[in-house]
């Protein structure tokens, strides 16, 4: 496979900054944002890139990559080193109390007391963001209602399971209605059943208008949630398009031949295929988008090789992935 | 401005003592009248009239400012390492409060709990010694600025211990050695001069001094004095705290 040196095809937001415009339906916009921690890491390495309102995007990367960075700048956790983050135009440094009010964040590591029961936790967090004793008890019960947990209402932090607290820190970013909502890493240590049905909670509130951003290195999720995705490595974006885009632009198919023998030498009808072998093993890579699947049969039969069986397998993101990241 | 975010927080920070006030609010109160048994009674009846008032009158105001320092100390301090710890002090930086809020939040329930700890203090003491209120506004003052220099420190110390070792380095080997020569049993102008001396650069002792002298009249240090060095300390700590917040001094990397 070759790698595409440049795979951001699509107007990137540095564009609509340098000539001086906000781009007011863009919820989240990052541009050329840099992050080095006291210890000399450089987390960030100059990020640029834009959520129109009403997206499901993603962020996708490795441990360490700078995810978790990126979103404690965008929700004032961390201090930026340099570049600009604004949400629906708001500095998040500059206008910080308006750009926090339109945002829930769902953070990687459970940050609560652990001695606050479930239903004070939202209280009191409800507070922070401003909503009066009547809009709390109503946003409580309803979000404890919409994520099972109604029975937990009493229940100190620390005596829930792993994935009620998990849903606890969803409730906890959605109490003031935000209509941005960050998600890191939010299905971190839940079962499959709970996945799944947070994952229909996710798509049911971007559904109802929310902006969001996940952060994950489960492919799967991005996979499944997501409209575009950003791939982050080492503090710089290597990759950012709509899924499908990201998917095609390294598209490849592989056709495996198993052979009764090895045979040594590469039929010529199969050479400009540029097929590998290995012991008695054949692929062949090829882009289906270029290459007729038939025409390669017809020359694999014209060969007259002595074939015990063919697979054909499809790239996936997964693949894309890891050719991106491991550089 | 976001009132609302602010008396949220406020209320937290206070449930917050209230849910244990056992732990809270009693023991100083114990500690107290355990001095005013050991001291005032047994150990006191020998000792002669200190500065014209009887040794039990002359402690009292030095256990009502110890029990206070303590109270307001631990109360920010513990309030703000353990959230830090926790990670739930990011529930209220990710919110739309503004630094002085947050501040104001942590202060005034310290502050109360302070007060509450203090009048607790006054009220039994009443019982075993009836004093009279000499002056109340220099009380009030020596009251309210005590608890706000102790809740700003604790602030402070809070934001700036990374283990739970040095919340306590702060109060074992500065206020209670402090709190102990600041004139809390004895009156400096009973000691030799290098010591007399020594004790003046001890900040402790003009809280105790000038709380003495809004309750009972009587002080070594001209009470203007006290006043002043209150002041500044408390103003001086307050700006470190605003310092530290805004730059989100260990907390926000
Ligand atoms: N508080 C900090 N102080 C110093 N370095 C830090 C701090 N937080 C993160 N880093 C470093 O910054 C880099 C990026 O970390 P970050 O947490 O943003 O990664 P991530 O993409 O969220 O990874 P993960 O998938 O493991 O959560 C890492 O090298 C990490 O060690
Ligand atoms: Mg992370």
């Amino acid at each position: 496979m070759k790698a595409t040196a440049d795979l951001d095809h699509e107007d990137t937001p540095k564009l609509s900054i340098e000539k001086g415009e906000k781009n007011m339906t863009d919820a989240i916009t990052i541009h050329q944002l840099t992050k080095t921690y006291l210890s000399g890491t450089v987390a960030l390495k100059g990020i640029t890139f834009s959520i129109k309102a009403g997206e499901f995007f993603a962020l996708l990367g490795p441990n360490g990559a700078g995810k978790t960075t990126a979103i404690n700048i965008i929700t004032g956790l961390a201090n930026k080193t340099g570049g600009d983050a604004l949400l629906f135009g708001k500095d998040v440094v500059k206008d910080y109390r308006e750009a926090r009010a339109l945002v829930g964040l769902v953070p990687q590591e459970f940050n609560v007391d652990q001695f606050e029961k479930v239903s004070k936790v939202l209280y009191f967090n409800g507070g922070y963001f401003g909503l009066s004793r009547p809009e709390r008890f109503n946003r409580i019960g309803r979000l404890l209602k919409d994520l099972s947990l109604e029975e937990k209402r009493d229940t100190k932090f620390r005596e829930l399971s792993g994935g009620m607290k998990r849903k606890l820190l969803i409730a906890r970013a959605l109490i003031h209605d935000p209509p941005i909502l960050i998600l890191d890493e939010p299905t971190a240590g839940v079962d499959v059943e709970t996945r799944r049905f947070l994952w229909d909670y996710f798509r049911q509130l971007n559904r109802q208008g929310k902006t969001i951003l996940l952060t994950t290195h489960y492919i799967e999720e991005a996979e499944e949630l997501c409209q575009r995705i950003a791939v982050i490595n080492k503090g710089e974006i290597v990759a950012l398009d709509k899924k499908q885009n990201l998917l095609a632009l390294l598209e490849r198919e592989t056709m495996t031949l198993h052979l009764k023998r090895k045979i040594g030498r590469i039929p010529k009808q199969l050479q400009k295929y540029h097929p590998q072998e290995q012991d008695a093993i054949i692929t062949i890579e090829y882009n289906p988008q270029k290459e007729e699947a038939q025409e390669i049969l017809d020359a694999i039969q014209a060969a007259k090789l002595p074939l015990l069986k063919i697979e054909t397998s499809r790239t996936t993101l997964e693949d894309v992935f890891l050719h991106l990241t491991k550089k | 401005m976001n009132l609302t975010g602010f008396l949220a927080l406020t209320e937290r920070e206070i449930s917050r003592f209230l849910r244990v006030w056992q732990q809270t609010l009693i023991p100083p109160v114990i500690t107290s009248v355990l001095f005013i048994l050991i001291f005032g009674y047994s150990l006191g009846s020998r000792i002669r009239d200190v500065g014209g008032v009887s040794y039990l009158e002359f402690i009292v105001p030095g256990l009502v400012m110890m029990g206070m320092i303590i109270s307001a100390y631990s109360n920010s301090s513990s309030s703000v390492y353990i959230s830090k710890f926790q990670g739930n002090i990011q529930e209220y930086l990710v919110a739309p409060v503004s630094y002085w809020q947050i501040i104001l939040a942590l202060t005034i329930a310290a502050v109360l709990r302070a007060m509450l700890v203090g009048i607790s203090i006054l009220a039994v003491s009443y019982w075993f010694v009836p004093f009279s209120l000499h002056h109340v506004p220099v009380l009030f003052y020596f009251m309210l600025l005590t608890s706000l220099l102790f809740a700003f420190a604790g602030i402070a110390t809070g934001l700036w211990a990374s283990n739970w070792d040095q919340v306590n380095v702060f109060s074992t080997f500065i206020i209670t050695p402090l709190t102990y020569l600041g004139g809390v049993f004895y009156s400096i102008s009973s000691l030799p001069l290098f010591w007399s001396t020594a004790a003046k650069f001890n900040p402790i002792l003009y809280m105790v001094d000038g709380f003495r002298y809004g309750l009972i009249g009587v002080a070594d240090v001209p009470v203007v004095y006290s006043l002043m060095v209150v002041f500044v300390l408390t103003a001086l700590f307050f700006i470190l705290c605003v310092q530290w917040f805004r730059k989100g001094y260990k907390i926000r990397a």
